[in-house]
């Protein structure tokens, strides 16, 4: 959908119209919410941050410029939103509390992360115990194939924080891959 | 494989197995529906706040120099905070507020709109209205009117910035006017020009101060001020080429056998005596009896929707002037204007002398 037609629909959706609201959530809400599930881990809490991004979407439509491309304001919306839910968690949970919740994690993996086999598995947990910083980093550099400059802008910091947030990333990325078990190492070097 | 395409390809797998559970459509789908409801239901809670409206401009009894009435809030059109911020004025207003009260940066905009005809296509604001609240629940509040032509702060209101155990109205006359002084100093200008007139109202349910304040050597006042409960309400009346209504007759109305003033900013119009047919001094007389303007009006076949709408007009008009400095409204505005003070007006006609407001 281009720019202009999309800025349209969210001035109808602002309005009051159903229609436009059901196209506009149709056309966005599966990246949206892969991108929230790649960025936050509990499911009660993708839920709180999915909610939060679309309320922002009717209520902040004055910031956007149909200059630019309606995803990067949209993930910029996402960036927003899942940074102001972080900053919340953190003051909701003293330490104690965090420690718990931490080891809560481990039983709110996403269920289709069973049925992967051992290597995607394992990409999954690294991208997970990456901090979050370099894990926002790592998503919107593979997942939305966003430019390091581009991720700069949507962080609002600059570029040199953004490479070295990417280089430590893939670092710890790379060492806990090393980490694979000899068979799977071999399966890998196939390629 | 590099490690770069390997997460990349893995993400992109992974995605696909992702599905945005219908629970959350659902939910979000209702926060929609309760975003879009609230304008309808904008109805009934405009009632609400005529209601309320009428009863604190009827509190407040405004004396011969007192502005033009304030077309209030609800005509206006809303603004978000975010609009606010990126509006030119809304900025500068608020530029100017920051500056001069710095603790102000911390609150949050709680309510905006702008007054402006839609149908204008050059879409000049008249007036924006910003009010900030300071997080945190202390009710600590400061109400902004700015002028879309000038750039002004023409109206201020500050309510609750004195701790609840000690609210204003319980300070010295001298404690109220550093308080004053102190927001026109900071707002506006430097206060060593001018004179200030402090006195009490006659306002039996709320005590009530208005301070004048004057160039030196000139006659009207430049700031007029009210303190009543626990706010500061300024307006900026000076300056402005706007002249007060001309009042021909004072106190109209009487109550406990002291005149009453309230009323005086609306009846004091010519239109109205052409309409009735009747001179000032004779309507006063006619008032003393008892009678409502409606009552005068209906005993020489006037309905009373030609008495609001001659008296909403002058008003609407006279607004406006005090708005733009002289410019033509165009007429889808002054109806507009109309609607908004008629209330008054029907609170005003009805009136009969020596009752409460």
């Amino acid at each position: 959908m281009d720019n202009e037609n999309m800025y349209q629909l969210l001035l109808q959706m602002k309005a009051g119209d159903q229609q436009a609201f059901h196209t506009v959530y149709d056309a966005t809400y599966q990246d949206v919410y892969r991108t929230v599930c790649f960025l936050v881990d509990h499911q009660q809490d993708r839920e709180d941050v999915m909610n939060e991004i679309y309320m922002q979407m009717w209520t902040s439509l004055a910031n956007y410029d149909p200059n630019r491309p309606f995803h990067f304001w949209l993930n910029g919306l996402v960036i927003r939103q899942v940074q102001r839910f972080r900053v919340k968690g953190w003051r909701r949970f003293r330490i104690f509390e965090r420690a718990r919740g931490f080891s809560r994690e481990e039983s709110h993996w996403d269920q289709p992360t069973v049925l992967m086999d051992g290597t995607n598995q394992l990409i999954s947990q690294s991208i997970r115990k990456l901090t979050d910083k370099q894990r926002t980093v790592i998503i919107l550099r593979f997942f939305q194939d966003y430019t390091l400059e581009e991720i700069a802008t949507l962080l609002d910091i600059p570029l040199g924080t953004v490479k070295s947030r990417y280089h430590a990333g893939l670092q710890a990325l790379r060492k806990s891959l090393g980490d694979l078990p000899p068979e799977r190492m071999d399966m890998i070097h196939e390629y | 494989m590099s490690i770069e395409h390997k997460i990349r390809e893995h993400l992109h797998n992974e995605a696909e197995t992702i599905t945005c559970p219908p629970a959350i459509s659902k939910r979000i789908e209702q926060s929609y529906s309760q975003y879009v409801n609230p304008k309808r239901s904008e109805q009934t809670m405009k009632k609400r706040l005529i209601a309320s409206l009428v009863a604190t401009a009827i509190l407040i009894p405004t004396a011969a120099f007192a502005a033009p009435a304030l077309i209030d809030m609800f005509t206006r059109t809303p603004m978000t905070a975010d609009q606010v911020k990126v509006d030119k004025l809304g900025r500068a207003t608020l530029e100017k507020l920051y500056n001069a009260l710095p603790e102000t940066r911390s609150f949050e905009i709680i309510d905006a709109s702008y007054l402006g005809d839609p149908n204008d296509p050059t879409r000049t604001t008249i007036q924006q209205s910003i009010v900030l609240q300071e997080k945190g629940g202390t009710e600590k509040r400061i109400t902004l009117h700015a002028n879309g032509i000038t750039g002004e702060v023409e109206d201020l209101t500050q309510e609750n910035w004195e701790p609840k155990q000690k609210p204003l109205h319980t300070l010295t006359e001298q404690e109220i006017k550093a308080k004053v002084d102190y927001i026109i100093d900071k707002m506006y200008s430097n206060i060593k020009d001018f004179e200030v007139t402090l006195e009490q109202m006659d306002n039996q349910h709320e005590k009530t101060w208005m301070l004048n304040y004057t160039k030196k050597g000139s006659e009207t006042p430049i700031y007029q001020v009210f303190v009543y409960g626990n706010a500061i309400s300024l307006s900026h009346i000076g300056g402005s080429k706007s002249t007060p209504p001309s009042i021909t007759v004072e106190g109209l109305f009487s109550l406990n056998g002291k005149p009453d003033y309230t009323a005086d900013s609306f009846l004091n119009d010519e239109k109205l005596f052409a309409l009735l047919q009747i001179s000032p001094t004779v309507l006063k007389q006619e008032l003393a009896k008892g009678r409502s303007v409606v009552e005068i009006a209906a005993s020489k076949n006037v309905t009373k929707q030609q008495v609001i709408d001659v008296i909403a007009r002058t008003q609407a008009e006279n607004q406006y002037k005090a708005d733009s400095n002289g410019e033509k409204a165009s007429e889808s505005l002054i109806k507009q204007f109309m609607k908004a003070v008629e209330p008054k007006v029907l609170a005003v006609i009805e009136h009969k002398t020596e009752t409460e407001w």
